[in-house]
C-alpha cells in the first residue's frame, strides 16, 4: 500500500467539518476534501481520487452506510478503504460497520490533536 | 502544538460555543413539546438526531461532560423511535433533563479552559476572575484594587452597594468583597445587603472586610453566606489565599460517578439525583462492558449494587481491581444487605464501603461527594506540596526532564526558571513560621496566576521554586519572570502591625542555548544563573549565558 495523503471526509456538520479540516490538514499534513452529504460525495469522490474515505454515520439524506454502498458501486472507488465516524461505538456496532465493509470506526467526539494519528493507525493496521 | 493550530482551535471552539446556546434552545423546544405530548414521530426523530449531533461534537470542543449527557439522552430517545410513545411522566422527566443539559453546558463553557490549547506565553491562560469590591473609602478601595490586580484578578470598584445592585441586573462576578463597615443611608452594609434582591440572587461567593471583630458581627456575616471575614488593616496575601481557595473550588471539575445496578429505574433515579447535585453520572447497562466504560468515562467512584442477576458486585469489583491503574478507584456498594458476613466478604474483594438501601437522595449525594472529595485529596497529597499546592521536588524534576526531551523532539525551546526568595530566613526569624508560610504560599499563588496552565510549577526546596515553561524562549521568560519579580516585591505582608516585604532572585536557562543539555543539566544552569543573580545584588532575573565555544 502507498502512503496516505488524500482524504475525503463526508460530514454534514459545519463545526465538525472545520475542526476536522484543521486536525487533518494542519496537524496531520494530509490533503483533504470535505463533502457535506453522501450525495455530494458520490458526485465528487472519483475526481478527487482519495486514498481513504471518512464517513459520518448519521447524516440527513443518505447516511454513512448507504453512501458507502453507493461509493463501492463506482469502479475507481471500489477498493478505497473507508472508516466510519460515529458518536455511538458499542462493540456490536463496530462489528456491524466492519461487516458493511468499513476498515474501522472512529469514535466521536474525537480529539483534534489525535485524529490524524488515529487515521494513520487505521491505514497501517 | 504549533501556535497557529492552537489559535485556530481556540477560534473554532469559540465559534462552537457561540452557536451552542441556539442549538440547546432548539433541543429544549423539542423536549418541551415532547413533555406536553405535542411531538410526532418525525419530531422525536429530530430530537434524537440533534442529541446525537451534540453527543458527537461537544467533546471535540472541550465539553466532554455535555457529550456524555447528550449521549445518555440520545440512547433513550432512540428507543422511542420504534416503540410506542412513552408515558407522560417519562416524557416530563426527559424534558427536564434536556433543560438541565442547557444549564450544565452554560457553566461548562464559562468555566472549562481546554488544557491542550495554550495561548501565547505572554498571557496567563485562564480568564481572569471577576471581582466586585464594594468599598466607600476611595484610598483603601483603589489600593486594594491595585494589589488584587497584580494577582490577576479583574476588579471592579463600587463606592456603594446600590451601584453594585444596579450592575447586578446584567453581570455577575465570581467573587464579591464587601466592606461591611460602610454606611449607606444610615444603615450598615450587611443590613442593606440583605435587602438588595438582585445582589442576593447572584449567589456569588462573598467575603467581608471589617473593623469590627466581635462574635455577633461574625455570626451575621455567616448568616449572609460570607465565606471569609477579614479585619482591617487588611492582610492582602491572606485575603488572596482565601480567594484562591474559593476559586479552586469553583473551578473543580464535576465529580464523575458510574452506577452499576440491574434495577434500571432505580439506577436512573440515582443518576438524576447525582446529576441534580452537579455531578456527572452514567449508568452501566451491560456489565460485560465495564472495563471499556471505565476507560472512557474515567469515573472517580463506582456505585454498585451488591446483588445482580448475572454477575455479583464483588465479581465486577474483582474485574476492576485486576487493572493496576484502578486499584485505588473507590467502589461503594448499595445494598439492602444487613448480613455482616456478606459485607465482610465483599470488602475483602476490593470494596471500600457500603450504603444501605433504602437511602435518601441527600444521603446518596453527601456520601458520594465526601468519598470522591477524599479520593481527590489523597491524590493531591501524593504529588503536591501541602503548603503551596505545587508539585514536589521529585515531580518537578521529572517534569523538567520530560519537557526538555519534548522540546528537543518538537524543535521548540523550553525555559527553566529557578526562583528563590531573598533573605527569607529573616522572615521566619523575625515574624515566625506562620508568616514565613504565608510569604511562600503568596509566591505560589502569584506564580499560578501569572503563568500559563501548560507551565509546570514546583516547590523545589524551602523557599526555592522551579517553573518549567514549555515553548517559551529566553526573552519571553525573562520578561515574564521580571514581571513576577516586580509584583512580588510590591506585596506587603503584615505581622502584628509590622509591615514587611521581600524580593525575588531568578535564574533562567533556555534549551535553545544548551541544545544538548538534559533537564537535570538545564536545572544546574538555571541554578548557576540564580546564584549569579544573588551575587549581583538580588531582586533580579539572570539568564544562563550560552556556553562559549572552545576554539581548537
Amino acid at each position: 500500500m502507498g502512503t496516505l495523503q488524500r482524504i475525503l471526509y463526508v460530514e454534514d456538520e459545519p463545526d465538525i467539518q472545520a475542526v476536522a479540516r484543521l486536525a487533518l490538514e494542519l496537524v496531520g499534513g494530509f490533503t483533504v476534501k470535505i463533502c457535506s452529504s453522501g450525495e455530494e460525495a458520490l458526485r465528487e469522490a472519483a475526481a478527487f481520487a482519495p486514498d481513504l474515505i471518512l464517513l459520518d454515520v448519521m447524516m440527513p439524506g443518505m447516511d454513512g452506510p448507504s453512501t458507502l454502498k453507493a461509493l463501492r458501486g463506482q469502479a475507481t472507488l471500489a477498493e478505497v478503504p473507508v472508516a466510519f465516524m460515529t458518536a455511538k461505538v458499542q462493540p456490536p456496532e463496530v462489528a456491524h460497520y466492519k461487516a458493511l465493509g468499513a476498515r474501522d470506526v472512529i469514535a466521536k467526539p474525537f480529539d483534534p490533536m489525535k485524529l490524524a494519528d488515529q487515521i494513520r493507525a487505521i491505514w497501517n493496521g | 502544538m504549533p501556535p497557529d493550530v492552537a489559535a485556530q482551535l481556540a477560534r473554532l471552539r469559540a465559534d462552537y460555543l457561540t452557536r451552542l446556546p441556539g442549538e440547546l434552545a432548539a433541543l429544549r423546544d423539542l423536549a418541551d413539546r415532547l413533555a406536553v405530548g405535542d411531538l410526532d414521530r418525525a419530531g422525536i426523530g429530530e430530537l434524537h438526531h440533534r442529541l446525537h449531533k451534540l453527543a458527537g461534537s461537544g467533546g471535540t470542543f472541550g465539553l466532554a461532560g455535555l457529550s456524555a449527557r447528550a449521549r445518555a439522552l440520545e440512547v433513550r430517545a432512540k428507543d422511542w423511535l420504534q416503540a410506542p410513545a412513552p408515558d407522560a411522566a417519562t416524557r416530563a422527566a426527559f424534558a427536564a433533563e434536556v433543560g438541565a443539559l442547557a444549564a450544565g453546558a452554560g457553566e461548562a463553557a464559562a468555566a472549562s479552559p481546554v488544557p491542550a490549547w495554550s495561548p501565547s506565553p505572554t498571557r496567563p491562560h485562564e480568564r481572569a476572575a471577576q471581582v466586585w469590591l464594594v468599598e466607600d473609602d476611595p484610598l483603601l478601595g483603589r489600593g486594594l484594587k491595585r494589589q488584587l490586580e497584580s494577582f490577576n484578578y479583574q476588579v471592579r470598584l463600587f463606592p456603594c452597594l446600590a451601584d453594585a445592585e444596579q450592575v447586578a441586573r446584567d453581570a455577575c462576578p465570581d467573587l464579591m468583597i464587601l466592606d461591611v463597615t460602610l454606611n449607606e443611608e444610615g444603615e450598615d452594609a450587611d443590613t442593606r445587603l440583605a435587602l438588595l434582591p438582585r445582589l442576593r440572587a447572584l449567589h456569588c461567593s462573598l467575603l467581608f472586610i471589617s473593623t469590627v471583630n466581635d462574635f455577633h458581627a461574625r455570626v451575621r456575616a455567616a448568616q449572609l453566606g460570607a465565606l471569609g471575614y477579614f479585619l482591617k488593616p487588611l492582610d492582602v496575601p491572606r485575603l488572596v489565599n482565601r480567594m484562591e481557595q474559593i476559586r479552586n473550588q469553583q473551578r473543580a471539575a464535576p465529580q464523575r460517578v458510574l452506577i452499576v445496578d440491574d434495577d434500571r429505574d432505580l439506577a436512573e433515579h440515582y443518576r438524576l439525583v447525582l446529576l441534580g447535585a452537579g455531578m456527572e453520572a452514567e449508568v452501566l447497562d451491560q456489565p460485560e462492558a465495564i472495563v471499556e466504560r471505565i476507560s472512557v468515562f474515567r469515573p472517580e467512584l463506582v456505585l454498585m449494587d451488591l446483588h445482580m442477576p448475572a454477575f455479583s458486585g464483588p465479581d465486577l469489583a474483582g474485574v476492576i481491581r485486576q487493572h493496576d491503574k484502578w486499584t485505588g478507584l473507590p467502589i461503594v456498594y448499595l445494598s439492602a444487605e444487613t448480613d455482616l458476613e456478606l459485607q465482610v466478604a465483599a470488602l475483602n474483594r476490593g470494596a471500600d464501603d457500603f450504603l444501605i438501601k433504602p437511602l435518601s437522595d441527600a444521603q446518596l449525594v453527601s456520601a458520594v461527594r465526601a468519598r470522591v472529595g477524599r479520593a481527590r485529596q489523597l491524590d493531591e497529597l501524593v504529588s503536591k506540596d501541602s503548603l503551596t499546592g505545587l508539585l514536589k521536588h521529585a515531580s518537578i524534576k521529572e517534569a523538567a526532564e520530560a519537557e526538555t526531551a519534548r522540546a528537543r523532539r518538537i524543535g521548540k525551546p523550553v525555559t527553566l526558571a529557578m526562583l528563590d526568595i531573598d533573605h527569607f530566613k529573616t522572615v521566619n526569624d523575625s515574624y515566625g513560621h506562620a508568616a514565613g508560610d504565608l510569604v511562600i504560599s503568596s509566591l505560589a499563588v502569584l506564580l499560578r496566576q501569572r503563568l500559563r496552565k501548560s507551565d509546570v510549577i514546583g516547590r523545589y526546596g524551602g523557599e526555592e521554586f522551579v517553573a518549567v515553561l514549555p515553548e517559551c524562549d529566553a526573552a519571553h521568560a525573562q520578561a515574564l519572570l521580571d514581571d513576577i519579580r516586580q509584583r512580588f516585591a510590591a506585596l506587603r505582608f503584615s505581622h502584628e502591625g509590622r509591615e514587611f516585604g521581600r524580593t525575588l532572585s531568578v535564574g533562567l536557562a533556555c534549551s535553545a542555548h544548551h541544545p544538548d543539555a538534559t533537564g537535570a543539566e538545564l536545572l544546574i544552569a538555571a541554578d548557576e544563573a540564580l546564584y549569579a543573580a544573588k551575587r549581583g545584588g538580588r531582586d533580579q532575573v539572570r539568564a544562563a549565558p550560552a556556553p562559549t565555544l572552545l576554539t581548537p
